[in-house]
């Protein structure tokens, strides 16, 4: 009896390791994560709309149905991104994520003055790689620093009213997500 | 004998740790809650610094987090008394709202999906609400129609209100006793 009462004791204690090591695998196991359900959308290096929620098909879940939104999934590995987001008349936000869904930056409308979001999206290796003198004027180009090589930027646009819906998401899919140059 | 003895062990092991990591990812987004009344927020899981728990949570759900920068969400699946929101009840929510550039009430099912109803009402914006006289709110979930703010629940049987406040100044600093939230009750449950 007290035999098993020990191999108990030794099995909590292992597993509670379990547990630790399951906790930090989980994001990078997880096969229908964010990243994944968004990239089913089309290629990547792409802004691609996200179909509005309905009950019986959301993209992503418990997305917000007042916002029209579109993603692009990016993948830093051949360069830089550029990302222009084009403004809607009412409240717009341009947020990013790393590669396992870890939130790492969000600029709104207001923030950028109500003008097109310019943004440059690139990896702490590819920003430490700029010409100097680049750098400098770095100040008026906003320069995102992603955590990892791939992500998400995910693009929300407020709907005041429902009959605007179309135009807004019209406005969402000029905004662009790509190669500098 | 040795190895059952060995195998009984980590059978023991496996059987607590995936089981804890299976509770603690399907419930909840990580340590860091605030919560305010019924309403319960992770500021802190929309920024780079949200825990391993958080992580792991969101991942498995397959949700992205709202970025603090962009708003923050609270979500409300019990009432004041802590009672489950019952879609077969009337929930109202009534009070005033803390302070942002816009706000949004949405209804979801247990799973997170939003609820079918013939008047393809998911929710209300800060922007369609009607506002009561002294600047409060007042939202009834309800599984039939009624007059002023309502949201159809269909009669689930457990529903959950998410309440979005966009660029809003609280932010980390959201705290219990200093941020107000409107109250939540379930009521004349059938």
């Amino acid at each position: 009896m007290r035999r098993y009462a020990l191999l108990v004791l030794i099995g909590l204690v292992l597993g509670g390791l379990v547990h630790l090591v399951s906790v930090l695998a989980l994001p990078r196991l997880a096969l229908d994560d964010a990243f994944a359900r968004l990239a089913r959308l089309g290629p990547a290096n792409a802004v691609q709309l996200i179909p509005d929620p309905t009950p019986f098909a959301a993209t992503l879940p418990r997305m917000d149905p007042a916002f029209a939104s579109a993603a692009c999934v990016y993948d830093l590995s051949a360069g830089p991104l550029r990302i222009l987001v084009p403004p809607t008349p009412d409240y717009l936000s341009v947020s990013f994520y790393a590669r396992h869904g870890l939130a790492y930056y969000a600029i709104n409308d207001r923030a950028s003055s109500r003008r097109t979001i310019e943004l440059q999206l690139m990896t702490a290796a590819q920003r430490a790689a700029l010409p100097e003198d680049e750098e400098i004027t770095a100040a008026d180009r906003l320069i995102i620093e992603s955590p990892t090589e791939e992500g998400i930027v995910l693009i929300r646009a407020f709907v005041r009213e429902r009959g605007e819906r179309e135009a807004i998401r019209a406005r969402l899919s000029e905004a662009r997500c790509g190669a500098m140059g | 004998m040795r190895l059952f003895v060995v195998l009984f062990a980590f059978l023991v092991a496996a059987v607590t740790g995936l089981g804890l990591t299976w509770f603690a990812s399907a419930r909840g987004n990580g340590f860091g809650a605030v919560q305010i009344g019924a309403w319960i927020a992770w500021p802190k899981s929309g920024t780079a610094d949200a825990d391993p728990y958080a992580r792991a949570a969101f991942a498995r759900s397959g949700e992205l987090p709202l970025e603090l920068a962009d708003g923050v969400a609270f979500v409300a699946s019990a009432d004041d008394d802590g009672r489950t929101l019952d879609g077969r009840c009337d929930i109202r929510i009534r009070g005033k709202l803390p302070p942002a550039r816009l706000w949004t009430i949405t209804v979801y099912d247990a799973r997170g999906r939003l609820i079918d109803n013939a008047a393809e009402r998911y929710g209300y914006t800060s922007a369609e609400v009607v506002w009561s006289a002294d600047g409060t709110v007042e939202i009834v979930l309800a599984p039939r129609a009624r007059s002023g703010n309502w949201l159809p629940t269909e009669g689930r049987e457990r529903v959950t209100a998410v309440l979005r406040l966009y660029e809003a100044p609280v932010g980390l600093g959201i705290r219990a006793g200093e941020t107000e939230m409107p109250m939540v009750k379930v009521e004349n449950c059938p």
